[in-house]
């Protein structure tokens, strides 16, 4: 009850008291006192709050950081007991192996090239298609966004068989088939890049957009596609930017869609060629620590630059409104 | 006549009172200013439309015919209509129902766990306002990271030799390691673990957006008319976040209902089937070529599953806009 006094600054004694009822000052009094005589009792709650929060930071991280040790020694060295925390014998074999004898460096620009064309991919047909079920008006407008959004939730794994032979029956067509088929970038991409979420929220920050930038840029004898390009997509840079990133996030995190449609080394991607120095029976766990900490690294890195980003780009939605 | 005029402002007489148009001519100019509306819109939809048809639309209504065939996935084992075998035989199928059974008990655990410990760190962090930031970004942190390198992380810390875990339980108690992997019920408590770990972050923020939407006024007014704690938590805090409780509660189990990346990494269903899930069961049935007419089926019971619940979420959010109106 009286938690709430140290921190709370609307704490009846302190705010000036506006004219109130003899009862109601009675009552701050007694507030007050009690306030006094907790106060030492909320310093160890707040004590005790901090710890548990510290607590679970620890958890959070901590898992990263345990990777730390084993990724620079020697695999046979972490049997050893008692621990060897820090590594006697540094060393970067590890790593030379991994460079060397996997292929991290493919799968990682992989991973680039699979992600950011996603991405890409998605802001432009997804901006499209927001702009027209915003602005625009069409027979059956209503209807076809509703079976898009419909299709919003549709799990991966509910639709795995069907695509995978989608794609399969593509790639034995001609001409096209040497573009889309198992094993290729576009079969990786476009598959994971059907999401109407984007669709959605595109539309809903379009609308936003005051009509009179329309009306003066028709007046203006513009069409709908410089309308777009010229006044729409430079004032929805934020919603891009927020967009992009998180679907940039979640499709480089996929690992269901690449593990099937991409198996070949050629085409693999991280999340699926890092499982893949998981052996079934023996592990290596040096390298595989190795190539995770190489994988978490920059993005954590990025993630804290572009945090003040994310930040920016709220603000900027914000103010527009 | 105003379509008309919208669509050819040159055309707009003085006069707007005397149609200055024949019948036929303005049946004709509004056929064309429909195929001219059409045509922008098909534009601006098409990119978008032709993938979501050709890898979303399309497999998803042919998902529903290839449950009632099996086969056709490599060349050796063509497509073979079946009927409703698939549905029969996925009804009693052991393997299945273990699977559900698995992904029941995931799914009912990870969101209590979870859940309880959000807002319990949320309310702990709407409350001590000082270094918030820094928590909460800490505390985001392993949602950074794919779903697969969670997993491995944790692989580390499990580990029977020189995971965390197990120096920490031979140090303090001593005997043998935790086979944290590698028994019963332990091994799906670890993956249980595994997804709360990753989660958590995300539903803090979710919940601490929502306690902040408690109005303080409604929170200082009941302190005044000498409401406690527990009564306050219980009578402003809890209807207040009753309806994102609900919706957050939808969403929970449509994802978690999806498990499979930790468990294809981890334990890849083992030991003896304890950590087989719904989507890890369609994985190997499909992709070891084992019995792909389970797996078409299975797939479209997780699609009607994930479909209802979708539908009830939107159904508790129209509810909820609703009572904000």
């Amino acid at each position: 009850m009286a938690g709430e006094l140290t921190t709370d600054p609307a704490a009846p004694e302190e705010v000036p008291p506006p004219p109130a009822t003899s009862d109601a000052d009675a009552m701050a009094a007694r507030l007050a006192e009690a306030g006094r005589a907790k106060r030492l009792d909320d310093r160890t709650r707040m004590v005790l709050a901090y710890v548990v929060l510290t607590l679970f930071v620890v958890i959070a991280v901590g898992p990263a950081f345990y990777l730390i040790s084993p990724a620079f020694r020697d695999s046979v060295s972490l049997f050893t007991y008692p621990p060897e925390w820090i590594p006697n014998e540094p060393t970067l074999e590890n790593y030379r192996f991994l460079f060397s004898n996997t292929s991290y460096v493919r799968w990682a620009i992989n991973t680039l090239i699979f992600a950011g064309s996603t991405t890409l991919l998605t802001l432009a047909t997804n901006t499209m298609a927001g702009y027209a079920f915003a602005r625009l008006r069409f027979p059956g407008r209503n209807l076809l966004f509703f079976v898009i959004l419909a299709t919003l939730m549709v799990p991966v794994a509910a639709v795995l068989a069907p695509t995978y032979l989608t794609v399969n029956t593509i790639g034995d067509w001609p001409i096209i088939g040497n573009w889309i088929d198992i094993d290729t970038y576009l079969g990786l991409i476009l598959p994971s890049a059907v999401s109407p979420l984007g669709v959605f929220m595109m539309r809903q920050f379009i609308e936003t957009l005051p009509d009179g930038l329309y009306e003066a840029a028709r007046l203006d004898g513009a069409g709908e596609w410089r309308i777009f390009t010229r006044i729409v997509l430079p004032l929805i840079k934020p919603a891009l930017v927020v967009l992009g990133i998180f679907v940039f996030m979640l499709t480089w995190a996929s690992y269901l869609w690449p593990l099937v449609a991409a198996t070949d080394n050629e085409f693999r991607v991280l999340t699926v060629g890092i499982a893949s120095l998981k052996g079934q029976f023996v592990t290596d766990w040096g390298i595989l620590a190795a190539a995770s900490l190489l994988t978490i690294v920059p993005v954590t890195i990025i993630f804290l630059f572009f945090q003040k980003w994310f930040v920016q780009a709220s603000m900027a939605g914000a103010l527009k409104q | 006549m105003t379509a008309v005029g919208a669509a050819a402002p040159e055309m707009v007489s003085d006069d707007w009172a005397t149609p200055s148009l024949s019948d036929a001519e303005y049946r004709w100019r509004a056929r064309r200013y429909r195929f001219r509306t059409v045509r922008r819109a098909a534009g601006f939809l098409s990119p978008y439309l032709i993938i979501w048809g050709v890898f979303l639309a399309i497999p998803a209504v042919w998902g529903v015919f290839l449950s009632f065939n099996r086969g056709g996935l490599i060349r050796g084992d063509p497509r073979v209509f079946v009927g409703f075998d698939n549905w029969t035989r996925a009804w009693t199928d052991s393997e299945l129902r273990t699977a559900v059974k698995n992904t029941g008990i995931y799914v009912v655990i990870a969101i209590a766990v979870v859940f309880t410990l959000a807002i319990f760190l949320a309310s702990l962090l709407n409350h001590y306002k000082k270094g918030s930031n820094f928590y909460k970004v800490a505390l985001y942190f392993p949602l950074l990271a794919p779903p697969i390198l969670g997993a491995l992380m944790w692989f580390f810390m499990v580990n029977f030799d020189f995971g965390i875990l197990n120096l920490l339980k031979r140090g303090i108690f001593g005997g043998d390691g935790v086979r944290f992997l590698g028994d019963n019920p332990h091994a799906l408590l670890t993956i249980v673990a595994v997804e709360v770990w990753r989660g958590l972050g995300f539903w803090v923020l979710f919940y601490l957006a929502g306690l902040q939407s408690v109005p303080e006024e409604l929170q200082a007014a009941a302190r005044i008319d000498g409401a406690g704690k527990w009564r306050r938590f219980r009578r402003i805090t809890v209807p207040t976040l009753r309806p994102l409780l609900l919706f957050a509660l939808v969403i929970a189990v449509i994802f978690n209902f999806q498990l499979f990346d930790s468990v294809q990494v981890l334990t890849d269903g083992g030991p003896r089937l304890g950590t087989a899930t719904v989507v890890w069961f369609i994985h190997k049935r499909l992709f070891k070529f084992q019995d792909t007419g389970l797996a078409y089926a299975s797939s479209i019971g997780l699609l009607v599953v994930v479909l209802i619940l979708t539908g009830l979420s939107f159904w508790l959010l129209g509810k909820r806009r609703q009572r904000e109106a």
